[in-house]
């Protein structure tokens, strides 16, 4: 037990030492989350502006208030003609137009609702997948008061309004806390996606040990493979975990950032940094120096980052690349933080969430071991 | 008593065979040079003696410790001196043998100990706190032995201590080596370079493509050439006129063989002493003034030219 200490303090010192290690696991994420941090804060107090164009009547005033249930945006009335003048000069994120003919539109299985944006930005799929909500609840009230007398139909939708359960509303809970599950969800992406590439760094110093001579040595000391190995990993494992706290206290200290229950956010994050560790691991196993690791990292740490959603909600992408998240550690690890820092604490969707990562971390070690020369 | 045994030692990689059949073994207290050009397969010897990679086939004996069954036993009582700087650059000396020290089972005062005694040795006490990568390429050398001889093993091995340093460095290395080996520790040292080894081991082994081609002490392997000690003459006069002095001399001693190079004439005999005398008035009867003599007795370099028909360093 004593070698594994004297493997993890030499280790620990090392990497203290390091400047470029230091400005890349805590100067980085912490500025990132600095100023992306800020920039979310303070977009949820300027909300961005869609304008709604739509005629005078009962129906059409119901499909706003139904509309205005999302809280992101201010939705502002206005005639088609200053809606299409913003979009085009960007004063408004969209304008939706809600048409006088509904019924028609629903009778020729037409789109229920225009939308008019410059581009297809993060904006427009946010927005995009309210829209289709509420357009299906429109639908299935048309529908459902079909038969009845036309003062049915805005009835419905009235009441749906007014009815609490079926409000479109992403945040979930938020007690005296600034911010919002969405902003502390991309602090916890920065925290991955910096300890991804300070792990996969970190582990990458066993090749320069290699062929500096310190591996070679340590493998004629009378010490144990697996002191060894276990010396090392649980190296990775404290600098991962010293790295999420600094940057939990950090966020927390900057923006009053709630982090949820400890006794859950501390055994689940052990998880994302051992998976973490596994896959600096498997890079250094895989690769024969440490420029090839950098390079190998980089491209696999920003790819499977955007595909686990690390940078944007998982939720906003299409359905295709929401399932091909499925093969990377982040979506898993995203998905249980999002259930730890938004207090639901579902117990199904944390186990499999735990269990995905388990099954990551022994593949990515079972790989960067097999991949390790003992000699 | 025996302290280590190699016998019949293979090792390939792939289909290269790196080491062909080494067999020797080493006395307690003895110093063992294993010499041979780079490639020749010293350093792969010494990483199976070690432990860091088992051989093909052969037997490694450490004292009563079978290196290729249990090697963790057997290196607790080896230490080894690395080719390459195998340190940690960004700490500084005492840690790294701190370190090193651990690794070894060293701990609490025993450590401190013997972290001070080793700083003392390798001459370094005053730079125990700086940092390896401000050291000199000598002064890393000497940490690097340092961080082997902490937990004061019985046999110590050397795999080209010396490579790339200046000649005080190197000086006080091989003093180090030798004061170690004075006081009982046995040491196995491997070199390119010739005068070390003649200096440092009572016994050699001299490998050349994978094979222990002779072994024995510095005497023993001059025998094994016939042991020609060289008498240089160097004359005042010009290459002509030493061209036909050896061409006179060369008929006086039919039976010498006499060469020339510049203002040298050089002539090899098994007994230099015999001919010396005669050799110098043959010289002076000519007219010719004499600048020096020396004898040149036969060495290392002489005997690997000898047994492998290449110069050490080629």
């Amino acid at each position: 037990m004593r070698k594994i200490w004297t493997i993890v303090t030499l280790r620990l010192k090392e990497f203290f030492k390091s400047p470029g290690v230091l400005v890349l696991m805590f100067v980085m994420p912490a500025l990132f989350s600095w100023i992306f941090g800020g920039i979310a804060v303070n977009s949820e107090q300027n909300k961005p502006i869609v304008n709604v164009v739509l005629r005078d009547s009962n129906v059409s005033s119901e499909i706003f208030n139904l509309l205005k249930q999302d809280h992101h945006y201010e939705w502002k009335k206005a005639t088609r003609q200053q809606a299409e003048k913003n979009v085009s000069s960007q004063d408004v994120a969209a304008a939706v137009v809600i048409p006088d003919d509904i019924g028609q539109r629903i009778t020729d299985k037409q789109p229920l609702l225009d939308i008019i944006v410059q581009r297809k930005n993060e904006n427009y799929l946010a927005l995009s997948s309210h829209l289709e909500g509420t357009a299906v609840l429109v639908l299935r009230s048309y529908q459902a008061t079909s038969e009845l007398d036309a003062a049915a139909f805005p009835k419905v939708l009235e009441t749906i309004t007014s009815n609490k359960g079926v409000i479109v509303e992403k945040q979930t809970i938020q007690k005296d806390t600034k911010t919002n599950v969405e902003v502390n969800l991309m602090f916890v992406g920065f925290a991955i996606m910096f300890m991804m590439f300070g792990l996969s760094g970190a582990a990458s110093t066993i090749l320069d040990e290699r062929i500096g001579g310190t591996w070679g040595r340590l493998m004629i000391a009378p010490a144990s493979k697996l002191q060894i190995s276990l010396g090392y990993l649980l190296s990775y494992f404290f600098m991962g975990w010293i790295q999420f706290a600094v940057l939990m206290v950090t966020m927390n200290l900057l923006f009053a950032t709630s982090w949820g229950k400890l006794t859950y956010l501390i055994p689940f994050a052990s998880l994302v940094i051992l998976s973490v560790v596994g896959f600096g691991l498997m890079i250094a196993g895989l690769v024969k120096t440490k420029q090839q690791a950098g390079a190998v990292s980089a491209i696999l740490v920003v790819s499977t980052c955007m595909l686990g959603g690390v940078y944007w909600p998982i939720d906003i992408v299409p359905d295709i690349m929401q399932k091909i998240a499925l093969f990377v550690p982040q979506s898993w690890a995203m998905s249980g933080f999002k259930e730890i820092i938004s207090g639901s604490l579902h117990a199904g969707t944390l186990i499999k969430d735990s269990a995905a990562l388990l099954g990551f971390s022994s593949l990515f070690f079972f790989i960067g071991l097999k991949g390790m020369k003992f000699e | 008593m025996k302290m280590l045994t190699v016998r019949d030692l293979h090792k390939s990689f792939g289909n290269f065979a790196a080491v062909k059949g080494v067999s020797f073994e080493v006395e307690k207290g003895e110093s063992y040079g294993l010499l041979g050009p780079n490639g020749a397969g010293k350093s792969t010897t010494i990483n199976m003696i070690t432990g860091l990679f088992p051989p093909t086939s052969g037997e490694i004996q450490i004292k009563d410790f079978d290196v290729i069954k249990n090697p963790k036993q057997a290196q607790k009582w080896i230490g080894v001196v690395p080719q390459e700087i195998a340190l940690y650059q960004t700490m500084s000396a005492r840690e790294n043998l701190k370190f090193w020290g651990r690794m070894y089972d060293l701990s609490g005062s025993a450590l401190e100990k013997s972290v001070d005694q080793v700083l003392e040795i390798i001459g370094l006490t005053e730079r125990a706190k700086d940092k390896v990568e401000t050291f000199s390429g000598g002064m890393k050398r000497r940490v690097n032995i340092g961080a082997a001889i902490l937990h004061r093993p019985e046999l110590l091995i050397m795999d080209e201590p010396t490579v790339g340093i200046d000649p005080q460095s190197r000086n006080h290395i091989l003093e180090t080596v030798k004061r170690l080996n004075d006081d009982g520790m046995t040491i196995i040292y491997t070199s390119h370079y010739m005068e070390e080894v003649e200096y440092l081991c009572k016994r050699i082994g001299i490998v050349d493509h994978g094979q222990l081609i002779a072994t024995g002490t510095l005497s023993e392997l001059r025998e094994t050439i016939g042991d020609h000690s060289k008498i240089i003459l160097t004359i005042d006069k010009d290459g002509s006129t030493v061209a036909g002095l050896a061409q006179s001399l060369t008929s006086l001693f039919p039976e010498k063989d006499i060469q020339i190079q510049d203002h040298q004439l050089m002539v090899f005999h098994k007994e230099p002493q015999l001919i010396l005398t005669d050799f110098i008035q043959s010289v002076a009867k000519t007219g010719t003034g004499i600048t020096s003599v020396d004898i040149v007795e036969p060495n290392l370099e002489s005997v690997f030219l000898h047994l492998t028909g290449r110069n050490l360093r080629d």
